[in-house]
């Protein structure tokens, strides 16, 4: 019985201290000085390895590419803090040559390795040479296939000499997410083979450095380095977080947890359910915006792909009827509950791009005209947008912005009215037939859409597909979704689709340029039916329009006016032929607890940077938060 | 003593026999899955940055060549076994170039510990509060007793594990939700480290219980219902045995040979991983580690795995089969 009351009375006095027990999830380490960032990737299944040069090895948004790392240039997703172009290790601009075979860059001086040696040129050519000999590293590929020589005159200059012209060599080494980072040539050169090297612990050019790791992957711990002076990051300030933790920390509702009770000061993305949960319950918490749709838009847009080398959708006048059944209201209900930013054209409506091109384009897509076969009609409603914000209002109250400009914004601007009579029109004159409820198809068999889905993978998305598999199939044609949660990439690749949730488009963000996802669209890159088909024409698309747009955009400087032009070429031929249906951005549902820090990116007050935590550019967080007095 | 060594020998050639069957389901299984570890990895590596597309053709020839895919299936099949005849299940696909084996043995600790905790502890409780519940039919604790863990068992696991999470990690924030262990902690056998691995073990290991405990329950009070009218069972109560030894000695020992199978089956079963547990807790441990094998088509990682799960089952069974003839004299070898 005594020992009953001792185990009872122990009981008791550690369920009452355990509170602060839980709460102090970090073990020696100032809560007040520490930033716990969630890491998307997860568990890392090979924690101890930090060669991020090694394809697929370790992991990267564990702190190690945002904070470790640095390259040539950075272009943020957002406006900046001094402009979206950032000169970080290089001390200017890339310089081409008049034929863009030869590309010299000027290095910053002064920058040093977390174990006090020098920065220069040396390490910049080790770099290229050791993915030049060799094969499997992360970037090989792409230097391999470009890269004829490189030399270093001086120790603050480096030049290529590339194996064709190309005027975006310099994409290679622009953080945009990553890009090719910088080796430590005193640290790889007598480590043996690059592939087998773990990198453990790396030797930093960024302003933090490894402090201690979770061996199973779960959390990794990086604290600011003594000389952060001498690091790229340095002329905007002082980093305010003395350590950064990168955890895993579970699924979804975990993190709302978590955060609720401040031990995740940034999600870096929950479900739309969670988000308004921490909107409502936790004062501190925000998202990009202060108020409804909270998500950050990110530079990608999630779209219908369809596989426009099947027979099917060959014709766009078929693809143009699908897009007319779409309620883009309802998709936006269904997908994000309405915290969707939506786009009729082919950029995301993110970053800069709705001035560069969303705005221009307005009046050319009030005007546009679509023929039926039978008549003329102007499918473009430039108050979707609106609309979406008038149906949230009663229930989200005056979280739901009035003022046009911020609605656009927030909810983006127009979108195809809804137009069943001008689909049936279309597919008539396609050659379509209706047999009762049922569409068929030109050689008589139905009319049949398979919309491959991620699941639970991405759950957004597969609202989003159920939503307009069903208003096609209110309309009479056989349409349904298929999950291929895990198997998206193989089928994607390789072409098994009719269509999917997914997106072809990934830009810069900041910089009006659209090679970054266009390139890649050039007819020479399509592969046959059966072949793999290489990122990111997934809808496997040529159209010699197109081609020439491309081929222009190649000729000009990666800053020349001209490009917004090509650009807006591009969008006009694919409104025109609609060869996927753009749906709206890939809204990432991040959320920023004030409770340790301030200063936090936000649309309203300071879009600096983007403040999706797993991407490099994030590395510019650190210097704008300072600790909540 | 020649009966028992012939039984052993046959037992011995089935278990090579099931562990031979075993490995080639699960080699055929990985190797028709879908998922192309190459494509995965092309996926993770361009699916942010600028890579050109002939970049990628060219990318997509390299790690073919390095992940050793290059071979027909045959060819693979043989590098197959002999890479298992050896242990070595080679390099993890997705954590190129760590061996499968390293993987492994750094997940499967945890998983093993939270396990056999977990499943002593069901199966203790279990067996303990079913055999009183089977003789003492007439006490309502014992009743409710099972009114309760009957009532927990047919809950879906994910229910009960999240109903503790978010009362004990949100509504009375009382114990950690996530990880084995306090991060910052370094990993020794001291108390700082210990004592975290244990608090953050509690809920796992509570929600495995709960929901482990109305099968042992239920299974061992219905052996012991049956026992109690036993012949042997009646003479000792009418000869004024005590009842408590009658419990412990004639009643709960008798009933406990085929619960003590399931407990060896459940011990060699340990090794296939709790992945719900593992994921809702996120705990460290071989479920999530086969689940991420899963989705990026690591053929190795899985089949490291898979492999260890097999030989843990069949190694189990072999030894249940082995000791039972030692054990019970009832069950005789032909």
């Amino acid at each position: 019985m005594r020992l009953l009351r001792s185990i009872a009375i122990i009981a008791t006095a550690w369920l009452l201290a355990a509170p602060a027990f839980a709460q102090g999830t970090i073990s020696n380490l100032p809560r007040n000085q520490t930033l716990i960032v969630e890491n998307p990737e997860g568990t890392i299944k090979n924690a101890g390895w930090f060669n991020i040069w090694a394809i697929n090895a370790g992991g990267q948004s564990t702190g190690l590419h945002q904070l470790a790392m640095d390259t040539l240039w950075y272009i943020d997703p957002e406006r900046g803090i001094d402009g979206v172009w950032e000169n970080s290790l290089a001390a200017e601009k890339p310089q081409y040559n008049a034929d863009f075979t030869e590309m010299t860059v000027k290095l910053r001086k002064g920058i040093y390795w977390s174990d006090g040696v020098e920065f220069s040129a040396d390490d910049v050519v080790y770099t290229v040479e050791t993915h030049l000999k060799t094969n499997g590293l992360r970037w090989s590929a792409p230097i391999q296939v470009n890269v004829a020589g490189v030399s270093a005159p001086d120790s603050s200059t480096v030049v290529f000499m590339l194996k064709k012209p190309n005027s975006r060599f310099h994409a290679l080494f622009t953080v945009r997410w990553n890009a090719m980072w910088i080796m430590p040539k005193h640290v790889f050169e007598k480590a043996g083979d690059p592939l087998k090297f773990p990198f453990n612990p790396p030797v930093s050019l960024g302003a933090y450095t490894l402090h201690s790791f979770d061996p199973n992957g779960g959390w990794f711990i990086w604290q600011l380095r003594d000389d952060w002076q001498r690091t790229t990051v340095a002329k905007f300030g002082t980093p305010g977080p003395k350590y950064v933790a990168y955890i895993d920390p579970g699924p979804p509702d975990k993190r709302v947890i978590a955060q609720l009770n401040h031990q995740l000061d940034i999600i870096h993305d929950t479900s739309p359910e969670g988000m308004f949960t921490l909107a409502k319950q936790a004062k501190l918490s925000h998202g990009w915006f202060k108020g409804f749709p909270f998500a950050h838009p990110d530079p990608t847009l999630a779209a219908v792909i369809f596989n426009d080398e099947l027979p099917l959708f060959k014709n766009r006048d078929v693809r143009w009827a699908l897009a007319l059944l779409i309620d883009m209201k309802q998709v936006s209900m269904a997908s994000y509950r309405g915290a969707a930013t939506i786009s009729a054209i082919g950029v995301p409506p993110t970053g800069t791009y709705p001035d560069y091109y969303h705005v221009p384009l307005e009046s050319w897509l009030e005007n546009f005209e679509l023929d039926t076969g039978k008549r003329k009609i102007k499918p473009y409603d430039p108050t979707v947008g609106k609309q979406i914000a008038d149906m949230l209002r009663p229930s989200m109250g005056d979280q739901i912005p009035t003022d046009p400009a911020e609605i656009a914004k927030a909810f983006g601007r127009g979108w195809w009215r809804p137009d069943p009579q001008a689909a049936q029109e279309l597919l008539e004159k396609a050659g379509f037939k209706k047999s009762g409820n049922q569409w068929m198809t030109p050689d008589g068999k139905p009319f049949t859409v398979r919309i491959a889905v991620e699941g639970e993978a991405r759950p957004v998305m597969t609202r989003a597909g159920t939503m307009i598999a069903q208003e096609w199939r209110q309309f009479g044609i056989d349409a349904s979704t298929v999950v291929a949660q895990g198997t998206l990439n193989d089928r994607r690749a390789s072409g098994d689709f009719d269509a999917m949730i997914s997106w072809s488009v990934e830009t810069w963000g900041g910089h009006p340029d659209l090679s970054f996802f266009l390139d890649s669209w050039h007819s020479q890159f399509v592969a046959p039916p059966g072949q793999p088909q290489s990122a990111r024409n997934w809808q496997r698309w040529s159209n010699p329009e197109l081609d020439k747009i491309i081929e222009q955009t190649r000729k000009i400087d990666f800053d020349d006016p001209k490009g917004v032009e090509l650009g807006k070429d591009y969008l006009k031929l694919v409104v025109q032929e609609m060869p996927t249906i753009p749906l709206m951005a890939y809204n990432v549902f991040t959320v920023m607890d004030e409770t340790y820090w301030t200063g936090y990116p936000s649309a309203e007050t300071a879009p600096y940077t983007d403040p999706v935590p797993n991407w490099g550019n994030t590395r510019y967080m650190m210097v704008k938060l300072k600790p909540r007095q | 003593m020649r009966a028992y060594s012939l039984y052993l020998f046959r037992r011995l050639i089935q278990f090579v026999l099931v562990v031979f069957i075993g490995m080639n389901i699960a080699f055929a299984v990985t190797h028709s899955t879908p998922i192309d570890p190459v494509e995965q990895t092309i996926s993770a590596a361009t699916s942010f940055g600028s890579t050109s597309p002939d970049a990628i053709a060219k990318m997509r020839q390299s790690l073919r060549e390095l992940y050793g895919l290059q071979g027909g299936p045959w060819q693979q099949y043989a590098a197959f076994w002999r890479r298992v005849v050896v242990g070595d299940f080679g390099p993890s696909l997705s954590a190129f170039p760590t061996p499968v084996s390293e993987l492994i043995s750094r997940a499967l600790p945890w998983t093993a510990g939270l396990l056999t905790v977990s499943t002593l502890l069901s199966w203790t409780i279990g067996n303990l509060l079913g055999g009183l519940a089977g003789y003492y039919r007439e006490s309502s604790l014992l009743r409710f007793a099972g009114i309760l863990t009957m009532g927990l068992h047919p809950i879906p696991y994910y229910i009960v594990a999240f109903v503790l999470l978010i009362v004990f990690g949100f509504v009375w924030p009382v114990l950690p939700i996530s990880g084995g262990s306090e991060m910052n902690l370094a990993q020794g056998f001291d108390v700082a480290f210990v004592g975290s691995v244990l608090v953050h073990s509690i809920l796992p290991v509570a929600s495995l219980v709960l929901v482990g405990l109305g099968g042992w329950f239920m299974g061992m009070r219905s052996l012991v219902s049956n026992i109690v009218s036993e012949d042997y069972v009646l003479y000792a109560e009418l000869a004024g045995v005590d009842r408590r030894r009658i419990l412990t000695s004639y009643v709960m020992r008798n009933a406990l040979v085929p619960q003590v199978t399931g407990l060896a089956m459940s011990l060699g079963g340990i090794f296939n991983g709790a992945i719900i547990t593992e994921q809702v807790f996120g705990y460290p441990g071989i479920g999530s580690l086969l689940v991420g094998a899963v989705h990026a088509g690591d053929y190795s990682l899985v089949l490291g795995v898979t492999a260890v799960s097999i030989v843990a089952v069949s190694a189990a069974v072999l030894l249940i089969d082995l000791l039972y003839p030692l054990l019970d004299p009832r069950v005789k070898v032909r």
